[in-house]
Parts: structure tokens; C-alpha cells; sequence
């Protein structure tokens, strides 16, 4: 085949056109605000609805949210949840999760255990830092959920709020399971 | 399709037809219109339903239309009748179904998160079938939850007010302990007069609560039905052989539960002839023991410092070693052995091939020995069969029952609610002869509370009183004249005076039921252990023979003698020739043919030695020096026979003393060598139930620590003796008891019970009837009180006292119970310290009233040893079948 070439193509080439065209972008991001940012000196803003890492949350008073349904067990598609429930010895009627293990190592971040949860004692938060030099840590125990959901606590709100499933004032005591009293106590109050 | 009502399974109902979704149906004229629809396989939804008892109707799912009805009807409540025009189908009846589904759940506080039946739910189940999506109107009961039973939790927030929990205690327990209260403005299940529940605990309102209205204390809140893994396998605790399911949740066994569910609600009324597929408080709520911290996890050796943990392989290699030791010492005939009754069929099978050939003894013996043997052996030496004569579908359809000294609601209860329903659906007349007020007693139409151990007495009084009525068949004993003078010439040296003096009841009340058994046209016989197990009690057994052959009873259809058993596999025992006089099959041991049968199976040589060694004699042999070994699977001789057998100074005297066992018993605290052994959850293998059924075990759970199966330890010590067993899984067992005993594993339907009279009554029997025939000498006890060893419904044997659940239900109170009468005239008062005392001991405990006792007897339950109220009994052996009879003594009381 044979080779011909316009007097302009001709110059293109001897003036190396596109680097000049490429240069002309450059330029003009000079003068332009960065797009980056210089991550981990500066961080993202992140959207309420960001499903990052999984924590376990309290109510105001305290009390642990969890009643141990193993619903979000049952719901993980990546079977990362293990939930250990039994009554709660020094409440008797109550029951609550003694152990629960998510590993994060296995989890997908689909938020299907949020969605899962009747009681919304398990939330998503911002947090999305995991690096470690050791596998084993990303096991997260019970202890270390409830850390994460104490310190990221406005996060998890925020996540709830905007999958639309916590609820304010009244609306909020319909999600907190009430266990009935023992018969025992009712009768020995009433004596 | 179900006979409701039925009250005599005679009668036939009518048949009609009716239109069903455009099809003519046929059905029996009567019965409910939700069984007729049930039985063509088309499901209408119901909540209230169980076919174990009658429509109850209250809970509106079952709505059908009718052509002339204006509003859809409730199918279970109505009637089927000839000409009914039925629609089950259509948008009006969801939506009704849909209305009644809202009603239910608008007071329903939909906690199903926190909820044990989250996931085993109907009325979930409705909701999302019908598609409830919102309520109006929605409202809490607010109702505290009743915790006040030991076992079960009542939350009546829950509640459906279905009334299945009732209906089954009411219909088929026949225990009735709960009802409904209006309380707080809403119908709840409470126990009976709103106290704390105290029955028995069978768990089966449990299981048919279609809710979690009923939640089980022992497991609650630990688990979700959807993470439990199933297994269906066998009870180990009676012989009654019920199905159960063990559910484990990774390593544990989280809880039992049984067929019987408001799952399986669709059936016959009259399936339950065959069982209704439910359990006991032990099967259901007695499984603690097998993943108990108590258990054995490591085979021990006894050295200076006590039983040391050892390696299997050296464990195993020392105890082959000290069996090699003794047997060229002194001969294989110094090495015995003993089983018990609650091993797999293929554990006995090895368990005495490894006896008889590896080591070449055949002092093997089962726990059988303490009762079962005289049954079997009474009934095959006259009848020529081998187990219970009736299936429980003859049982549930008898005329009369005579039940004798068989406390059956306690020892084997799911068995005795075949008798249950024969007295109460089908009014058959039953005559309980108990030495105390048992639970079947209270039912039955002629309770016959005898004098304590004078049962025997009164079927001999019973046999008397037949041929005083003349009651006798004339066309079955007219082919026996001379068995029928025999003992007619027999029973004239007893009086029906003395019986009458020496039982306590009139002679009257003695000829009427002597009458009511004769005269129905079915008529079983029930024997146990007050029976049994008391001095005399092979002898017993051939005197109820008598009395079924002279009425023409014996061999007769819907006619029959039987016994329950209190271990599972007493039944199995026998048939795989576990007894020193029985070949596999329950042949006799020194019978030339089955002998040469086997040996083509074993291919090796039969022991020499007799067929009378049986347990009593292997401890005197140990005792007397003969015996130097000693192989104890599961056994606990030391905890079971009275002090006065010195099963102590036996056991001490031997040289090896094996145990192998799941727990360390106080015998395998003496032993020198302890294997580990699994339990019946982690076991394959058969077990045969009482009724002759080889039923499956499965393993549930591997096996806990290094505990392995009882045969896997024998096959282990044969490799160490040099004569390997050659079986690589239990079914090569199974394969070989298959070529022994041909069509042992599926039995099917027991073969018809053809009486083979004419060995029996030919030789000695006019002579031996003689002999039976006797009054008892009077005892010349001065003690006043008969103490008795019983059995209570929470426990079997001593395994059940391993299981936490059943201990926290009936833990040992160290009490002796006394009938009101006695205590008052001895000025006791309930939980008084008092010395009991009887020839041979002397012991103080404590004593609680028992009003079913009657004046002149106590009682004390026989699985605790604390106080060791067994070392007062005084044993018997009976000269023919050496059963130890040790269950009742005499004892005076005062106080301490």
C-alpha cells in the first residue's frame, strides 16, 4: 500500500501537532480549581447514605438496641454475620445477643443486615479505613461494634436517616421492643 | 378419614357422598367436613385444627361456602352429610380467610424478632399467604408473661386462643392441665385454677402451638428455627421407641422436638393408633446428658494416683494385654462380661460375638436380666414368641385391659397413651392391679389398689375366681383336658379368702374382674415391673398365661399379653442373644441347629460353659475368685443391686475390672480401665423397641472428646487380642446379623402369634402348676410398711439423673413418700427427719406425703442413691430365670 501525505498532515508531524494540542489542556487547567485532593492529609466529603463500615448502636439510655433475632444473619448474602443470642440473665424475659461477630474480611456492603434489623440497632457509617497488617483484627466482635457505632454515632444516625428508617420522637418508641414482665415480679410487686 | 365421634371401634358409620369444588366426594357420614376435604389433598388453612383431637373451631380460618348458606362456614366444625354442595375455592373465602387472619393478628404483638417460633409460625405463615399488609385498629395486650412452671413459659401476648394446647392435654394426654381464663379482658391459657403448671411435662402443647404463645425455658431464646439442624433418631430412654428429632446448632444440642407439630395437623383421628407421634418430658426435654460436661472424654487407667488419662492406643493395648493375661492364666471362663439395654443392636450383636469367640466365654448377661427375661422367657417357653403379643393399634382397640402392677403413665408414658385412648375414646373397661394409686388407676374403671407386693397373688386370685365363675373356654382348653385339670386341681389349694385377706380387696371386687376379663371379646393383659421384678415374678408370668389361655385369650385376635420395657433396647438385648441361654435369634443356646447356623456365619467355634450364668452368678463368681475379668459396657452394678449383693467385694476381687461408659460411674470409679464411650445422639445403629419395631438411630453430633462407639472399643480389644472382627462400619454389622437372623431389620408387621400349647403342656406342667400355685408363706416380717423402689416419669434408670432439664424438674429431695394415713397416725408432718429401718440397714432421711400411696406402704424414686435407700432391699433370685428381685422390702419408720 502506498504511503502519501498532505502538505498539512506533513507539518502536523514535523511540529509535533498533538503535543501542542495536548499542551493547550494543560494550559488551561492551570488556571483551573484541582479536582484531587491530597488524600490522607485531606478526606471526601461523604454522602449520609455511604455504606461504610457496620457498627452496633445504643439507645439513649444506654441500653444495648440489639435483641438478638439473628435476622441479619439471616439476611447477609455473604454470610459474614454470626449472632449468638440467649435471655439475658440479669433481665430475665430479655433477650440479647451475647456474642455477634461480623466479618468484615467476607462482608459485601450491601446493607441488607440495616434493612434487616427490626430494631435498627445496626447502622452504616463513614468510616471506610480498614487497612491492617493483620487479617484476624478484621473480625469484628461485639465490643468492637458497639466502639465503632459510640464513636461514629452522628454517622450511623445520618445513615438511617437517609435509608429512611429511624424515625424522631414518637414514631422512634414503636421500633423499641418492649418484653413483657415476668407474671413473678407482677405478682411479688402487687404483694 | 376420622370416626369422630368414635366410642367403639365396631362401629361402621355411613356412607354418603357430597360435591366438592365439583366433584363427588366420598366420606363417612359424620365426620367433620374439614377431614372429608383434608382427604382429598386439597389444603384449607386452619389454625385450630390437629387431627389428633376433635374440631375445636375457633380460630375462622377453615371457611368453606355451602350452596344454601348465605356466609362462608367453618369446615371443621360442620358435618359432612349427604347431598352438601362445597366450594373451598374463590376470592370471597381468601378474603374472608384474610379478615379472620387481621382479627388474629390486630391483638398480636408482632415481637417476631425476639419470638422462639419466628420462622415455625402459622399465623406468619397466614399473614404472608394472604397477604396482610397493614391493621387498623392494632392494639397490645400488655399481658406479663407467666414464668412461674419450671419448664415452660406462657406469653400470652401471643396467643391465638387457638386451644390446641388444651385439646391435646385434654384428648390425648388425658392430663387436662390447662384451660382458658378471662383475664385482663383476653382469653388466656392458664394451668389448671391459675396456679403454677405442674403435670408432666410432655411437652406437647409445646409442640402444637402454632404460635410462640408456649416457649421451652430450657432452650429459649438461644436459637432460630431456620439455623437448627434436624435428626431424626430414636429415644433412648424407654422402650416405647418414639421418633424424635434432636436439633443441634453447630456443637450443640439446642433442643428435641418430635413429628408432632402444627405442621403435620392433617391426618386421621384414627392414625393415632399407631402413636400420635409425640413425646415424654424425658425424650423431650431430657437431653442435656449428651453434650453434659460430666461426660468421659478420655479412656483412664488406674495407677497409684488414681484413674490417669491415657492415650487410646495405649489404653486399648493395656486392657487387650490384661484380657490375654487372665485368659491363659486361668482360661477364657474367668472372663465375664456385662451390657446394658441401652446399646445399639449391632453393640449388643458384637458385644457377645466378641464374648463367646474372641475371648470364649459365655458369661455374658444384659441388663434384660432385671425383669424383661422373665417375660420373654415365660412367654417363649409357652407360646413359643418371643416379645409383646399385641401391636398398639390392638392395645388402642381392646375391650378390657387388665393392667398388672405396671405403673405405665410413669415408666413408659407415650405407650401408655395407646391404653389412655382405648379407655377413653373406645370405653374399654380397664382393671389397674397397682400396690398404689398410679395416674392409670385414677382412669381406669376398676382401680384395684392390692396390698404392696401381693400382685402375684391376685392373678392367682384371678385364676382361682375364673374357674369358681366358670369362666372357661371351653373350646380352647377342651384340647388340653389334662392341662385344664391340672390346674384346676392346682388352684384348689388356694382360697380366695386368703387372696382376698392377703390383697385386701373383697372377693366380690375379685370375681367382677376376673368376669370383665373373661367375658370381653378383647381383652390384653399389661404387665411390669410391680410384677416382674417382685419375688416370684417368672412364675407370675406363666400364671397370667393361664389366666389368658382358660378365658381363651391366648393366641386369640385383639388378645395378648404384654410388658413395656424401662431401657430402650431390653428387646434387642434378648434378640441378639445378649443372656447366657440365648443364641442370637432367642434360640437356646445349646439347641445343635442354630449353633451350626451361626458358626457358618462366625466360622469359628461356640465356648463351652452352661447357659445359667447369668448376672447374679457372674458376681458370685467374682466374688468367689472363679471370675478374674470383668467387661462392664455401660453396666452399673455397684449403683443398681442392693448393698446386701456385695457387688463392691465382687468387683474388688477381680483382677480387671473394664468400664466402658459415657459418664465415670461410682463402678467405673473401682474399674482399672475406663473407655470413653458415645451416646445414643452420636450412635448409628438399630434399636428394637418393645413392640419388636428395629428403628434407626442416627448421629446427631460427632462424637464428644475422644468417646468413640461401644462396638468401635470391642472391634478395637478383639484387633489387640489377635482375632480381628473385620468390620469397617455398622453396616457390616448389619450385614452379618442379616445372614444370622434373616429378615431381623424389616420386620414389617409382626407375624400372627400362634400358640404352640402342646411342648408346654406336655412334660412337667402338672407338676410345675402345682408348684405355682401356692400361697406365698406368710412372711413373718414384723416391719410394718412395705417400701417400694419406683420409678418416676422424669427419670430412666440413672441416665436421666445426667440430664440438667430433668433434674431441675425433679431433682432428689431425698424424701421418702408415705400415704396421709400412715403419716398421721405416726405423727409426721411433710419434711421430718426419720430412721427407716429394715433387716438389713438403717438410714435417715427425710419424709413427704404422697396421697396415692395406701396405708401400709411407702415409697422412695430408685434413681438418686442419696440417701442409698437401695441398700435396705434385701434380694431375691429366682431360681429359674436369676432376675434379682429387690424392688420391695419391709421396713418399720419412726422418727429420727
Amino acid at each position: 500500500m502506498k504511503h502519501s501525505m498532505t502538505p498539512k498532515q506533513f507539518f502536523q508531524t514535523v511540529l509535533f501537532g498533538e503535543i501542542w494540542e495536548a499542551m493547550k489542556v494543560t494550559w488551561r487547567h492551570m488556571f483551573h480549581k484541582p479536582m484531587t485532593f491530597q488524600y490522607p492529609r485531606e478526606k471526601r466529603i461523604i454522602p449520609d447514605a455511604h455504606r461504610g463500615a457496620l457498627c452496633l448502636l445504643r439507645y439513649e439510655d444506654g441500653k444495648e438496641r440489639c435483641v438478638g433475632c439473628d435476622l441479619c444473619e439471616a439476611a447477609c448474602p455473604s454470610r459474614c454475620i454470626k449472632v449468638i443470642s440467649e435471655e439475658d440473665k440479669s433481665l430475665p424475659l430479655e433477650r440479647y445477643a451475647s456474642e455477634f461477630y461480623i466479618d468484615i474480611t467476607k462482608c459485601v456492603f450491601c446493607g441488607y443486615c440495616v434493612e434487616a434489623c427490626p430494631v435498627n440497632a445496626l447502622a452504616m457509617t463513614k468510616m471506610y479505613e480498614f487497612s491492617t497488617h493483620d487479617k484476624r483484627t478484621l473480625l469484628f466482635d461485639k465490643k468492637r461494634l458497639y466502639d465503632v457505632g459510640e464513636r461514629h454515632l452522628s454517622d450511623a444516625k445520618k445513615y438511617l436517616y437517609a435509608h429512611n428508617l429511624e424515625k424522631e420522637g414518637d414514631e422512634s418508641r414503636a421500633y423499641r421492643y418492649h418484653f413483657p414482665e415476668s407474671i413473678k415480679t407482677v405478682q411479688s410487686s402487687t404483694e | 378419614m376420622g370416626l369422630k365421634p368414635v366410642t367403639t371401634p365396631d362401629a361402621e358409620a355411613v356412607t354418603i357422598e357430597l360435591s366438592l369444588d365439583g366433584e363427588m366426594v366420598q366420606a363417612k357420614e359424620g365426620v367433620s367436613l374439614y377431614d372429608v376435604i383434608a382427604s382429598t389433598g386439597k389444603i384449607v388453612p386452619a389454625m385450630c385444627y390437629h387431627y389428633t383431637f376433635d374440631p375445636f373451631g375457633s380460630c375462622g380460618m377453615c371457611l368453606v361456602s355451602q350452596e344454601g348458606k348465605k356466609a362462608p362456614v367453618r369446615s371443621c366444625t360442620a358435618k359432612a352429610t349427604a347431598g352438601m354442595v362445597i366450594r373451598t375455592d374463590g376470592e370471597d373465602l381468601v378474603l374472608a380467610r384474610k379478615k379472620a387472619v387481621e382479627k388474629h393478628l390486630s391483638v398480636h404483638p408482632l415481637d417476631c424478632p425476639v419470638c422462639d417460633a419466628d420462622g415455625h409460625c402459622e399465623l406468619q405463615d397466614m399473614a404472608f399467604h394472604h397477604g396482610v399488609t397493614n391493621l387498623e385498629n392494632a392494639k397490645q395486650k400488655n399481658i406479663p408473661e407467666d414464668t412461674r412452671s419450671l419448664v415452660l413459659d406462657f406469653n400470652m401476648n401471643r396467643c391465638i386462643a387457638c386451644g390446641e394446647c388444651i385439646n391435646i392435654c385434654k384428648d390425648v394426654q388425658r392430663i387436662d392441665a390447662l384451660q382458658f381464663m378471662k383475664k385482663g379482658g383476653f382469653n388466656q391459657v392458664v394451668a389448671k385454677g391459675d396456679q403454677p403448671l405442674d403435670c408432666e411435662f410432655c411437652g406437647d402443647c409445646l409442640a402444637v402451638c402454632p404460635v410462640g404463645a408456649i416457649t421451652n425455658k430450657f432452650s429459649k431464646y438461644g436459637y432460630k428455627p431456620w439455623q437448627l439442624k434436624k435428626t431424626t433418631t430414636t429415644c433412648n430412654y424407654c422402650g416405647d421407641g418414639c421418633q424424635l428429632y434432636i436439633e443441634t446448632k453447630d456443637t450443640e444440642v439446642v433442643r428435641v422436638t418430635s413429628p408432632l407439630s402444627w405442621k403435620n395437623k392433617w391426618g386421621d383421628r384414627t392414625d393415632t393408633v399407631n402413636g400420635h407421634d409425640g413425646l415424654c418430658v424425658r425424650g423431650r426435654f431430657g437431653f442435656q446428658f449428651i453434650d453434659s460436661p460430666a461426660r468421659l472424654l478420655t479412656p483412664l487407667i488406674k495407677t497409684e494416683s488414681g484413674l490417669q488419662e491415657t492415650p487410646w492406643i495405649d489404653a486399648l493395648d493395656f486392657a487387650a494385654g490384661r484380657l490375654a493375661q487372665v485368659k491363659a492364666q486361668y482360661g477364657p471362663q474367668a472372663i465375664a462380661g456385662l451390657i446394658t439395654a441401652r446399646c445399639t443392636n449391632e453393640d449388643l450383636y458384637v458385644f457377645q460375638k466378641f464374648m463367646r469367640t474372641v475371648i470364649g466365654t459365655n458369661r455374658i448377661d444384659s441388663s434384660a436380666r432385671y425383669g424383661h427375661i422373665n417375660f420373654v422367657r415365660a412367654l417363649n417357653r409357652a407360646v413359643g414368641v418371643t416379645r409383646t403379643m399385641n401391636t398398639s393399634e390392638e392395645i388402642n382397640k381392646a375391650k378390657a385391659i387388665l393392667i398388672v402392677g405396671a405403673n405405665i403413665t410413669e415408666t413408659n408414658p407415650v405407650a401408655s397413651l395407646r391404653v389412655k385412648a382405648a379407655l377413653g375414646v373406645y370405653k374399654a373397661q380397664t382393671i389397674v392391679v397397682d400396690s398404689a394409686q398410679t395416674n392409670i388407676a385414677k382412669l381406669a374403671s376398676h382401680p384395684i389398689m392390692v396390698n404392696p407386693g401381693t400382685e402375684g397373688l391376685y392373678v392367682q386370685g384371678l385364676v382361682k375366681s375364673v374357674i369358681e365363675q366358670d369362666f372357661i373356654d371351653e373350646e380352647v382348653t377342651g384340647l388340653h383336658p389334662e392341662a385344664l385339670s391340672a390346674i384346676k386341681q392346682a388352684v384348689n389349694g388356694i382360697s380366695l379368702d386368703v387372696v382376698s385377706a392377703r390383697t385386701g380387696i373383697d372377693i366380690a371386687q375379685i370375681h367382677e374382674t376376673a368376669r370383665i376379663f373373661a367375658e370381653a371379646s378383647r381383652s390384653i393383659i399389661i404387665c411390669g415391673e410391680g410384677l416382674l421384678r417382685q419375688s416370684g415374678g417368672y412364675q407370675h408370668m406363666l400364671n397370667l398365661l393361664d389366666l389368658a389361655w382358660l378365658t381363651g385369650k391366648l393366641g386369640r385376635k385383639g388378645c395378648g399379653i404384654n410388658t413395656y420395657t424401662e431401657e430402650a433396647n431390653e428387646q434387642g438385648a434378648l434378640d441378639m442373644g445378649v443372656a447366657p441361654e440365648f443364641l442370637p435369634g432367642q434360640v437356646a443356646f445349646d439347641d445343635p441347629s442354630a449353633r451350626e447356623r451361626i458358626t457358618q456365619v462366625w466360622g469359628g467355634t461356640f465356648p463351652a460353659g452352661d447357659s445359667h450364668s447369668h448376672l447374679m452368678n457372674i458376681l458370685e463368681g467374682c466374688r468367689s475368685g472363679e471370675i478374674k475379668a470383668l467387661y462392664l459396657v455401660g453396666e452399673n452394678p455397684l449403683e443398681t443391686l442392693p448393698a446386701s449383693v456385695d457387688v463392691k467385694g465382687a468387683l474388688a476381687n477381680v483382677d480387671v475390672l473394664i468400664c466402658q461408659d459415657p459418664f465415670l460411674t461410682e463402678t467405673g470409679k473401682l474399674a482399672h480401665i475406663v473407655f470413653p464411650a458415645s451416646t445414643f445422639a452420636e450412635k448409628d445403629g438399630t434399636v428394637t423397641n418393645q413392640e419388636g419395631k428395629v428403628q434407626f438411630l442416627r448421629p446427631a453430633l460427632d462424637s464428644l472428646g475422644e468417646s468413640v462407639l461401644d462396638w468401635h472399643i470391642m472391634a478395637g480389644l478383639a484387633h489387640g487380642l489377635g482375632s480381628p472382627l473385620g468390620y469397617e462400619t455398622t453396616h457390616d454389622i448389619q450385614q452379618e446379623i442379616r445372614n444370622v437372623l434373616p429378615g431381623y431389620y424389616n420386620l414389617g408387621r409382626p407375624s400372627k402369634i400362634e400358640p404352640r400349647l402342646t411342648h408346654y403342656f406336655g412334660n412337667d406342667f402338672a407338676q410345675q402348676v402345682g408348684e405355682r400355685y401356692r400361697l406365698p408363706e406368710k412372711s413373718g416380717h414384723q416391719r410394718q410398711f412395705g417400701l417400694r423402689m419406683i420409678q418416676l416419669i422424669y427419670h430412666s434408670g440413672k441416665l436421666s439423673t445426667h440430664a440438667s432439664g430433668l433434674m431441675e424438674i425433679s431433682p432428689n429431695t431425698n424424701r421418702l413418700r408415705m400415704g396421709p394415713e400412715d403419716m398421721k397416725q405416726l405423727g409426721l408432718n411433710s419434711g421430718e427427719r426419720i430412721r427407716v429401718t429394715s433387716d438389713t440397714g438403717s438410714l435417715e432421711m427425710l419424709v413427704t406425703e404422697d396421697v396415692s400411696l395406701p396405708p401400709g406402704s411407702c415409697a422412695v424414686p430408685e434413681h438418686f442413691n442419696d440417701p442409698p435407700v437401695k441398700d435396705l432391699m434385701t434380694c431375691q433370685i429366682d431360681p429359674t430365670t436369676g432376675v434379682p428381685y429387690f424392688k420391695l422390702t419391709y421396713v418399720s419408720i419412726e422418727k429420727a
